[in-house]
């Protein structure tokens, strides 16, 4: 007990003051942010807020199974296609209201990831990968097939949510954008607490004992199994959640949108650009990607290019660009990643981490 | 009374024995040396006793408990913690944290387990390093860190494989005290080493291993009076 | 059993093609440790390639092979070299990560250039059929085969006979000791994804008479070109070339038994269970 008062306390930060002016910042942006719809009015800013949680609740998910403990899955689309799948199945056909459905998406999002748990941790590096990504196109098929109870390739469309009364009380009837703002902002918070409390537990050092050497994790008395699976279950279950509240939101899903190999890849590069293995990084990655990629889908970047006069709008450039660049939004995502991985493969956070710290040496 | 004991343990990969019939018994509070040339199968067998393999034949008892088949995992909490001869730092995380891992082997409290890890690096003499990450640690470093991180796990056995390899003579002599040391907490320790000057120093009983069989077991003057050994060491050397 | 053997051959003959794409990806990672998850998309590109030269030049599509082949060695020997090169020592994830984000850039940039909208190559024999033993046999599907059995075959004497084909087994086998032999293992890295390239766009080429033509084509092909190395096991050319039949013919007897739907089914599962129990491939030997 004495030895460990004597020992100095290591690294006194540069300025005092600087870690709690970032938290003090955060914590005033979080509290702005629940006054957001109070003032804004603008459908279109609201919409992109709620793409943005949903992302950030995807990827703060992935994170804490391919960031924290070093599984690098490229099949999370399975978690959140289960989740999408099970609160619009039983809000269509059952009539069950998808604030209970959620739950019920998040159990299925659990057992799918016993069976891929199962499966994909026996193998390592980037067999775990295959695996992972086998394991999910093996899900979009079935839901593809299984018209009976999917409705196969046509999807499922929702007519109407049901209006949510507590105690008598009407709290929303879902005709506005308001209810899934908020919901997104809970969830998307409730990840990064999540994430936070994990990282500051036992369960952090070991995921991160896993992620750099399974083998001395084992000799120190890590259960690689049961920790990976509880990584994976915690990662699902967030998962399935974005993906119950992404379905509900837009009203529609099919086999692509909600399980293809494109979601579970966008989930992945969501956290590599901002920086893997960091409680920030995927709320960069997301921050930074959804308006970027909404501007190429809704043409903002073309017209902003004929705008300023770069390209006329008559040109055949300028036409071209109009017709074409919405529908290669994803471009984007992959210019971006090639950049991230030659020139910061520690994301735009591990990126900026480091910068600081060479201009405090210096 | 022995707190580990092993009989007639082989293990076999595809038709070739990497240890074949091997046995004998540490009693507690020793320091057992474990010798052999190159490819004798010592590292080999460390694995089987501390889970990374099942051994294909044999019995390894530890503490009174058959081990046949235990996980690594389970065999470290039972109180049996091994050290790797190429060391395996946690290398993005800092000092620290590495050593706390072992610590949360006995605890689930993380305050705990840091001011466990805190006295742990006191002891090896790292506790100015603690917020380095381990990967920026050179290699008489990382030895000591993985020693910390070891008996953080507070094994009643600790198997330490080569921790003196790659050290100048000054670092060894801090790992031969180190070892010393905990030998005085009451925790046996198996040790293998190459430099015979140190075994010969630390052990108070020797196993010899050749080609994968017990070649010779007795205390170190046995040992190197053994004309078996002696031929064993030099006819590998030639 | 005539729906057997009907199944059996066809699966074999597209079988031929899918070898190739097999045997490209496992040169790549043979000799560079990196799977290459944009293989599809060279494909994809081999494809477009023969769309347009058939389309724009009236070349028949198995001839405009002697176009494709250089052309489409040349941009993975470039690819190689820009970007490959660059992260053969970065961690494995990050390789895969690459490699994803360059099979994006060349999807969206070909559906920025000609749209998603499907293409459809059509040639004079794209439809027509031959009827052998009661089994009919696609004719396309069989010129495509006769010229995967050739190349095939010029890939293997290159690799066995000639100097630059043995320097890529032994880059292949251990690229350090390689190194030491004095064998320039970067232009063997170069060769190497080049070879890799045109095959796959060899291959995209051949099917581009009797499959739709879209961007995003690609991503199942590099799905199934994993699950061919993986049975071939890593690294491994004659395992790819076996199982590039063997997911052939699993394919299209899968087709016929549990509905065409589930097909890709059968593929995947066939691909767990040689990942979970045989990991060094269905023909390779097993480590312990």
């Amino acid at each position: 007990m004495m030895e460990a008062q004597t020992i100095p306390k290591p690294i006194i930060p540069r300025f005092p003051s600087l870690k709690f002016i970032l938290r003090a910042v955060a914590v005033l942006i979080v509290a702005a942010l629940f006054f957001v719809p109070n003032y804004v009015e603008d459908t279109y800013i609201l919409h992109m807020m709620i793409l943005i949680f949903i992302n950030v609740v995807m990827g703060s998910s992935w994170n804490i199974l391919g960031g924290y403990t070093g599984q690098y899955s490229v099949g999370h689309a399975a978690y959140f296609g289960a989740g999408a799948y099970t609160t619009m199945l039983l809000l269509q056909y059952k009539q069950v209201a998808p604030w209970y459905g959620v739950w019920v998406g998040a159990a299925a999002a659990l057992v799918v990831a016993v069976i891929i748990g199962s499966i994909c941790f026996r193998l390592r590096g980037p067999y775990f990968v295959l695996a992972s990504i086998a394991v999910a196109e093996i899900f979009r098929v079935a839901t593809l097939n299984l018209k009976d109870i999917t409705n196969g390739a046509e999807g499922v469309l929702i007519t109407e949510i049901p209006p949510l009364v507590i105690g008598g009380r009407l709290i929303t009837d879902w005709a506005s954008k308001v209810p899934f703002y908020y919901i997104g902002l809970v969830f998307a918070l409730l990840i990064i607490g999540v994430t936070w409390l994990v990282r500051n537990s036992k369960l952090g050092y070991y995921f991160q004992a896993i992620r750099e050497d399974q083998d001395a994790a084992h000799s120190l008395g890590i259960g690689l199994t049961f920790y990976k699976n509880v990584a994976l279950a915690i990662s699902a279950i967030f998962t399935s959640l974005a993906g119950s509240l992404y379905a509900v939101y837009v009203g529609f899903i099919d086999p692509s949108t909600v399980l293809g190999l494109d979601v579970s890849v966008q989930i992945v590069i969501i956290c590599i650009i901002g920086g893997i293995g960091t409680i920030t990084g995927p709320v960069v990655g997301a921050v930074l990607l959804v308006p970027l990629s909404e501007a190429l889908r809704s043409n903002m970047i073309t017209d902003l290019l004929i705008k300023v006069g770069i390209v006329g709008e008559e040109t055949r450039m300028g036409l071209f660009l109009k017709e074409h660049l919405s529908q290669a939004h994803v471009l984007i995502y992959g210019i971006l990643v090639v950049v991230t991985i030659l020139y910061m493969p520690a994301g735009i956070v591990g990126f900026v981490r480091r910068m600081t710290a060479r201009k405090a040496r210096a | 009374m022995a707190i580990l004991e092993l009989r007639h343990v082989s293990k076999f990969f595809g038709g070739l024995a990497a240890n074949s019939d091997v046995s004998f018994e540490v009693p507690v509070g020793t320091i057992m040396g474990l010798i052999g040339p190159n490819g004798a199968g010592k590292t080999t067998l460390f694995n089987c006793i501390t889970g990374y393999y099942p051994p294909s034949k044999g019995e390894i008892v530890f503490d009174g408990r058959a081990m046949n088949g235990l996980l690594p995992d389970k065999v470290c909490k039972l109180g049996m913690a091994r050290t790797w001869q190429k060391v395996r730092p946690l290398t993005n995380l800092p000092v620290l944290d590495n050593v706390i891992v072992g610590a949360l082997c006995r605890t689930r409290s993380v305050r705990d387990a840091r001011r466990i890890a805190q006295e742990q690096l006191h002891i090896v003499k790292l506790e100015g390093k603690a917020h380095l990450l381990a990967g920026a640690l050179p290699i008489g470093e990382r030895k000591k860190l993985e020693v910390a991180r070891v008996l953080a796990t507070k094994p009643k056995l600790l198997l330490l494989d080569e921790v003196m390899g790659g050290l100048n003579p000054a670092e060894s002599e801090e790992i031969i005290q180190l070892i010393l040391d905990i030998r005085k907490e009451g925790i046996t320790q198996m040790v293998i080493e190459h430099d015979m000057k140190a075994i010969m120093r630390l052990s108070d009983r020797i196993v010899v291993l050749n080609s994968g069989e017990k070649l010779a077991e007795g205390s170190p003057d046995e040992i190197v009076n053994n004309p078996q050994v002696i031929e064993a060491y030099l006819g590998a050397e030639s | 059993m005539e729906i057997f053997f009907q199944s059996l051959i066809s699966g074999i003959l597209i079988g031929g093609v899918y070898a190739l794409i097999g045997i490209g990806l496992t040169i790549i990672f043979g000799v560079m440790r990196v799977i290459n998850f944009a293989h599809g998309e060279l494909l994809m590109l081999g494809m477009y390639a023969t769309y347009f030269l058939h389309a724009v030049f009236h070349i028949d599509p198995f001839v405009s092979i002697v176009i494709t082949i250089p052309l489409m060695f040349l941009y993975g020997a470039i690819l190689q070299k820009i970007f490959i090169n660059r992260i053969l020592d970065a961690l494995p994830q990050n390789q895969i990560l690459l490699t994803i984000g360059l099979g994006l850039i060349m999807s969206n940039a070909v559906m920025l250039a000609f749209t998603s909208d499907y293409k459809i190559l059509t040639t004079t024999y794209s439809s027509s059929s031959v009827t052998l033993f009661g089994i009919s046999l696609s004719t396309p599907l069989m010129i495509s085969f006769a010229i995967t059995a050739v190349i095939t075959a010029a890939l293997y004497w290159f690799l066995l006979k000639t100097d630059t084909g043995q320097a890529i087994r032994a880059t292949a086998q251990d690229r350090e000791a390689a190194r030491l032999m004095g064998i320039n293992v970067k232009r063997m890295s170069i060769i190497a994804f080049g070879l890799g390239s045109a095959l796959a766009a060899t291959a995209g080429a051949l099917i581009s008479p009797t499959y739709y033509i879209f961007p995003q084509v690609g991503s199942a092909f590099t799905l199934k070109a994993f699950v061919i190395t993986v049975l071939g096991g890593m690294g491994s050319v004659v395992g790819a070339t076996l199982g590039g039949v063997l997911i052939g013919v699993a394919e299209s007897t899968g087709g016929v038994y549990f509905g065409s739907g589930w097909k890709e089914v059968v593929v995947f599962v066939l691909f767990l269970l040689v990942l979970l129990f045989k990991p060094a491939g269905l023909f390779g030997k097993s480590r312990t």
